[in-house]
């Protein structure tokens, strides 16, 4: 559409409206995390084709904030980071996937370079999880903790737990990650 | 030996043979043509000598077909698994079925339903009512407690490992994770048993190295290993029963091609640990009866490829030991035993890999024993057909009360639960009322109080306890 000459703002507002009813029937349990998933790749393939035509007319498109998620280190676990990703996406933030297997100076060298607004990390193994806390604790050190908005989850992570280490949030499930990440950001959720 | 629970019933059979073959064949491209993913240098070039094609930038190994069904048939039909003490000792393989139990990260509180992490002394008391309950033949990884007050994550399987050779003299099988298997393989030997290791594919399609790793140091110190694949339909598998067996199939017989090119005729089971995605939050679907339909199909593979097999039944999704924790249980653990799996891991789990309590063991040692006594199935001779005494007896007044026959025959064409109500309604009322959680209190209480597990020999203790204390120094400098 973009290509053959649509306006690429009122594509991507179309777009953004779709993705929220998506998210709003998720919600009601109408939709299913295959359907939100689906939804959030179409979005993922428009947008840069719709970003460079604003571009090309001399605006920008904005995101609600830029997170930097991924998976700690000697933890190879990724679909539930990768379902947070995604629903981050689809809910207009922009997403810096770092993968799997992240090192602590990964996330560090990231946060700076991309001027992250919050840190998303997943742990799936009673022996990664505290690599979650070697990570914040590096924060600490280059004086860049307080700054940036941390969230934790995966299977052995509770509550009690990120509250030990030190993260603002924890989500049980991905849409629940979501909702943790606005409401941090004051964006409702 | 532990002779377990011989199945004398044909199994439970939903495929056709067309159906098995269509799944090999499916197998046998996805393995020829999309490859398995083996993040290790080492074991590319392993493969590659071995005449298997190689794409070292993409870290894949495709598989011809003769490689695949050649290393089936290097893997044994069954073998032995030998205890400290021969009585506990285990042939798994063939028409046997064992039992197992399931870990839990925590125990939970029977009054508030909370969760915490046990104690030492809870995870002690755990296996020793394991050591205790007549049924159960094997731990199983991670269990009791995976997580124990006191222990730091990276000792969790060598304490836990441990803490059954001291407390039990069944055998085990254990997990691995950063390397803990160099321990645990010193801690067989030292005790003069062998132990189950574990290979663990990462699905989809994929091992690691520390996976490999573990799978080579088992067979080199020729010991079985267990290849479990944890699979979730839906999302790291097709969300059809189909679809999820060819792609857990490819991934387990990526595994059990390692092993058998590492060493022709290692000893090698298979597990099934398939659970559907719960679409609304990406976590697993315990108690599933679509499970149940995934283990029966590949128990019927698998008996066709002649290679030992376990299954999970003792997960269920209920948070308490209650009315939907025991059907959806003993649901599972009937269907995985009259599918002829060899391995049912049942006892002691509640809410899925979450929870773990020795009440809950206590009363699968019930279940455990109702279907043993099922799959054993039905002696049919002249004894036991008794048209003789049935035509001596006649009708009625005739009774079948006074006669020898019933005398030698009623103990052991039933089993006797030892924790279930079983009790008349005047009696129930006379004994306070007790339902099968309160029975099971009373019988954990008096194998705490009574039973005492084979202690070890004190060279062997001395030799356990300076393992750990190496594993703990190697953990601390890491």
């Amino acid at each position: 559409m973009v290509s053959s000459g649509a306006d690429p703002l009122l594509a991507a507002s179309t777009l953004t409206d779709a993705i929220r009813q998506v998210g709003d029937a998720f919600g009601e349990g109408d939709l299913f995390l295959p359907d939100l998933v689906c939804a959030s790749e179409v979005l993922k393939k428009a947008f840069p084709i719709i970003n460079e035509a604003i571009e090309k007319n001399g605006k920008k498109q904005t995101s609600l904030a830029k997170i930097v998620i991924g998976t700690v280190f000697g933890d190879i676990h990724s679909i539930g980071k990768g379902m947070v990703a995604t629903l981050l996406y689809a809910a207009g933030f922009k997403v810096i996937d770092l993968g799997v297997n992240v090192k602590s100076e990964d996330f560090l060298k990231a946060i700076k370079d991309e001027n992250a607004e919050v840190l998303a990390m997943s742990a799936l193994l009673t022996t990664t999880a505290m690599e979650q806390k070697k990570v914040i604790d590096g924060l600490k050190e280059v004086g860049i903790r307080d700054r940036i908005k941390i969230i934790v989850g995966g299977s052995p992570i509770t509550q009690e737990f990120a509250d030990t280490i030190g993260a603002d949030g924890y989500g049980a499930t991905a849409p629940e990650g979501v909702k943790v990440v606005k409401r941090l950001l004051g964006l409702g959720g | 030996m532990q002779k377990g629970f011989v199945r004398n019933i044909k199994p439970l059979e939903i495929l056709s043979d067309e159906q098995i073959q269509a799944i090999h064949s499916n197998t046998l491209r996805i393995l020829q043509t999309t490859g398995i993913r083996f993040e290790s240098d080492k074991i590319l070039n392993f493969f590659k000598k071995n005449d298997c094609n190689v794409d070292f930038n993409n870290h894949i190994v495709k598989f011809p077909p003769y490689i695949v069904e050649d290393c089936i048939k290097k893997c044994p039909s069954s073998f032995t698994m030998k205890a400290r003490n021969p009585k506990n000792t285990l042939i798994i393989g063939g028409n046997t079925q064992y039992f197992s139990d399931m870990p839990g990260n925590w125990t939970i509180d029977l009054d508030t339903w909370e969760t915490r992490p046990a104690t030492k002394k809870e995870n002690k008391e755990a296996v020793i009512i394991l050591d205790a309950l007549e049924n159960f033949h094997i731990f199983c990884a991670y269990t009791p407690y995976f997580e124990v007050e006191g222990i730091t994550p990276e000792m969790a399987i060598p304490e836990s490992y441990a803490a059954k050779i001291r407390n039990s003299t069944k055998v085990s099988w254990e997990g691995s994770q950063k390397e803990c298997e160099i321990f645990i393989i010193e801690m067989a030997k030292a005790t003069e048993q062998d132990v189950m290791g574990v290979g663990l594919p990462s699905a989809p399609l994929t091992y690691y190295e520390d996976a490999c790793n573990s799978l080579i140091r088992y067979i080199k110190a020729d010991f079985p290993v267990n290849i479990a694949c944890g699979v979730m339909m839906g999302g790291t598998s097709p969300a059809s029963i189909a679809g999820s067996l060819v792609s857990f199939n490819a991934e387990v017989l990526g595994g059990v091609i390692l092993a058998q090119l590492q060493h022709p005729g290692a000893k090698i089971a298979v597990e099934d640990s398939v659970l559907p995605m719960d679409m609304k939050t990406g976590h697993p679907v315990f108690g599933d009866i679509t499970t149940a339909l995934h283990i029966t199909a590949f128990a019927q593979i698998y008996r066709k490829y002649e290679i030992p097999t376990f299954a999970d039944s003792g997960w269920t999704n209920s948070k308490k030991i209650d009315f939907q924790d025991g059907y959806e249980r003993a649901m599972a653990a009937l269907l995985i035993a009259i599918s002829g799996i060899n391995v049912n891991n049942l006892y002691g789990g509640v809410y899925g890999e979450l929870v773990y309590h020795p009440i809950q063991s206590i009363l699968d040692d019930d279940i455990a024993g109702m279907i043993g006594r099922y799959i054993e199935g039905i002696n049919i001779d002249y004894d036991s057909i008794a048209s003789d005494l049935i035509a001596l007896t006649g009708p009625i007044p005739g009774s079948f009360l006074a006669t020898t026959h019933t005398r030698n025959y009623f103990r052991k064409e039933r089993f006797f639960p030892k924790a279930s109500d079983n009790i008349t309604y005047p009696e129930w009322i006379k004994m306070g009322k007790k339902d099968c959680i309160a029975l099971a209190s009373e019988r954990m209480k008096q194998i705490i109080e009574s039973h005492i597990p084979e202690p070890l020999p004190d060279d062997q203790e001395k030799e356990i306890e300076n393992i750990l204390v190496k594993a703990r120094k190697h953990y601390m400098n890491i």
